[in-house]
């Protein structure tokens, strides 16, 4: 039904904010910087998320992208072109707010047709986008409730196919799954996906939910005090994140910190803090210079003592043991205290295999280990 | 749903001073003007104990009794009435809805020192409030001193002792009931709403009347009622600041009890005038009341 935008425009670049500045006012007499020079390029026909704690700056991007709020300083542009003060009812965006926002006088029929009312859409074609639009969300049958008689999941549908039906340039979602129970949530994920697929139309969704982005973004533009700290793909992300505050932002972490002892063409070594000695394979910090080092939980494999191989380890003992189903989560302490986690997919039909104050060698790749600069915030 | 025994005994308690309460002071008093506009005026007051429907017949015409003279006069004062009430009305309206708004905007503590202000007039008796504006609107009153002193007027402009003086002593004196329900509904007002209004493309005006005013109208129809009813049956703003050229109903009906002393046409003259009211208040529930209530129970449950 809407129409993909043409290939020439997939690749290039829809939104481009250059240096962008929000300031507020503190009842202080000071200033916040909700956004601190942030650069943002938004692809055409890219799902891109915008992630990381409340009060990060991400709302506050979105709603200055739909024309609700304006910067400090710096600029959006559109197709190149830049937007300035263009207020939101003449921008080529819908948003699908947290709340809904249904409006509650309104059949869910007038709700979806709203945009195309207010834009004076010939009524026979406003019905058939009307009539696409909730056929595409699942809500066929439901036109002529209004909005309290239907369920959170619906109302939420509602919200999507109001903002869609106006065929938007970018579709802005600010954390519309929040108030949605997990299962629902999680559904709705994999939904959004495969919808934002089916529109070629380019989504900026922005939530909290770390594991919300990992599912459904094409990259993660991921925030912290009015800063983006990094924007990759998911696995880069994940896997390579850029300093510390991503890396425990984003999955379950071991951090540990240390300083570089040696390096060599298999990589470095470092003595980390509690004097443990650790290989990596990747980074080029050099000698003595400080760094924190990644290690998933799913990176470790728990081994009894005295077993082992040639594969490098750290010893640790066994502090709590926690059966989550599909696998064990070994909470564990290494030799100068500090706590790490251990996901041991193979032994979880038997949680008795190990037990708290039990010594472990937690073997590890060094090819998988992710060393960060120290000083990167 | 099933109530039992005892609560519904509970609830008869309950209720039972507020019906006693209205009973005695609210449907004994309706049932004697009922009773009295039906029967015949005493020759020095009073009422003579027989059926006399010929006060109707004074006012809506063919008395059919050579006592009773058919007078268009009546109908001219109603008519005059109605159009002052909803002149009120409307006034008050416009002068409502905007401020709310602001009001609605303004930071909490001085959103409580404004809704302060605004009620601060009942504080004062309602007829100094009144007289005072005798003294503003008076030929040598504060108005055409003003003007004059400014250069715009020569004479001073008749500013008293007419429908514009009583409309603007009845706005006066009931916009803070026009106000408060309006208030109300626009504090209850999702701004998200008419932030989704406009991101939907709505221009300013469009959100207005497709969003804003449809989920403001349960407290338009409300103050609407509330102001219009108390301007229909006024007769303390009429009487001062109307003089004799300005009868409204109320002044009408104060006449003829305590002036004419003639009570069954005073009570028929109520009856009309609670039967105008009636009917206009069906129209409204049928009509306007609909959308409104149905718009009020959204708005509660959103």
């Amino acid at each position: 039904m809407l129409d993909r935008p043409s290939t020439a425009l997939e690749t290039g670049e829809l939104i481009g904010i250059k240096s962008a500045v929000k300031a507020f006012a503190t009842p202080e007499g000071g200033r916040v910087l909700a956004l601190d020079h942030v650069d943002l390029s938004i692809r055409n026909n890219e799902f891109l998320t915008l992630l990381g704690p409340s009060g990060c700056g991400k709302t506050t991007l979105l709603r200055s992208i739909a024309g609700f709020e304006d910067f400090t300083e710096g600029a959006i542009q559109l197709d190149g072109r830049v937007l300035g003060d263009v207020p939101p009812h003449k921008r080529p965006f819908n948003t699908v707010f947290q709340s809904y926002a249904l409006f509650p006088h309104l059949t869910v029929e007038n709700n979806v047709g709203y945009g195309l009312d207010v834009a004076r859409v010939q009524r026979q074609e406003r019905n058939e986008r009307v009539a696409q639009a909730l056929a595409l969300v699942g809500l066929t049958g439901l036109e002529k409730r209004k909005p309290r008689q239907l369920s959170g999941g619906q109302q939420q549908r509602v919200a999507l196919a109001r903002a869609i039906v106006n065929r938007p340039r970018l579709l802005l979602l600010d954390e519309p799954l929040s108030a949605l129970d997990r299962q629902l949530r999680q559904s709705m994920q994999i939904e959004l996906k495969n919808l934002q697929h089916t529109l070629g139309i380019t989504f900026l969704y922005v939530t909290h939910d770390q594991e919300e982005a990992l599912v459904m973004s094409d990259r993660i533009a991921v925030m912290n005090k009015g800063r983006i700290q990094q924007i990759d793909l998911p696995s880069a992300v994940y896997h390579r994140p850029a300093n510390r505050f991503v890396a425990a932002f984003i999955g379950v972490s071991n951090i540990l910190t240390g300083r570089v002892a040696a390096s060599g063409a298999a990589g470095v070594t470092i003595e980390t803090d509690g004097k443990d000695s650790l290989l990596a394979a990747a980074g080029s910090a050099g000698i003595g210079e400080r760094v924190s080092i990644l290690i998933r939980p799913e990176r470790f494999e728990v081994q009894s003592e005295g077993s082992g191989d040639n594969r490098p380890w750290l010893a640790a003992r066994v502090e709590q043991v926690v059966f989550v189903g599909s696998e064990l989560h070994v909470h564990a302490a290494l030799s100068d205290g500090s706590k790490v986690v251990a996901l041991d997919r193979r032994s979880h039909a038997n949680p008795g295999n190990w037990s708290p104050g039990q010594g472990v060698r937690l073997f590890y790749d060094p090819s998988l280990v992710h060393v960060m600069a120290e000083g990167a915030a | 749903m099933s109530v039992s025994v005892r609560s519904s005994r509970a609830v008869a308690i309950l209720l039972a001073p507020i019906s006693l309460l209205l009973a005695v002071f609210f449907l004994v008093p309706l049932g004697i003007m009922i009773v009295y506009s039906f029967l015949e005026p005493g020759i020095y007051g009073g009422v003579v104990w027989s059926f006399y429907p010929f006060n109707y017949g004074r006012v809506l015409g063919a008395p059919l009794n050579a006592l009773e003279e058919f007078d268009a006069v009546y109908l001219r004062i109603f008519i005059n009435t109605l159009r002052i009430a909803l002149t009120t009305v409307l006034i008050s309206l416009l002068v409502c809805y905007p401020v709310a708004f602001w009001v609605s905007r303004l930071p909490d503590r001085w959103k409580s020192l404004v809704l302060f202000l605004i009620t601060l007039p009942f504080f004062a008796n309602l007829l100094i409030r009144v007289y005072a504006w005798l003294l503003i609107l008076r030929p040598t009153g504060f108005a055409n001193t003003a003007l004059k002193s400014a250069g715009l007027i020569d004479q001073p402009l008749p500013l008293l002792f007419n429908n514009v003086a009583v409309a603007i002593g009845l706005v006066y004196i009931l916009v803070p009931f026009m106000f408060l329900p309006i208030y109300a509904s626009i504090e209850r007002l999702d701004a998200n709403l008419i932030q989704a209004s406009q991101d939907l493309g709505a221009s300013p005006f469009q959100t207005f009347r497709r969003v804003v005013l449809p989920l403001t109208m349960p407290g338009i129809v409300g103050g609407s009622i509330i102001v219009f009813i108390p301007a229909l049956g006024n007769f303390v703003v009429p009487s001062l600041l109307g003089g004799a050229k300005v009868l409204m109903s109320g002044n009408l009906i104060e006449q003829q009890f305590l002036d004419a002393r003639n009570w069954p046409f005073g009570a028929t003259l109520s009856m009309l005038v609670m039967a105008v009211i009636l009917v206009l208040m069906m129209i409204y529930v049928v009509n306007l009341g609909r959308s409104g209530a149905e718009v009020a129970r959204q708005v509660q449950t959103v």
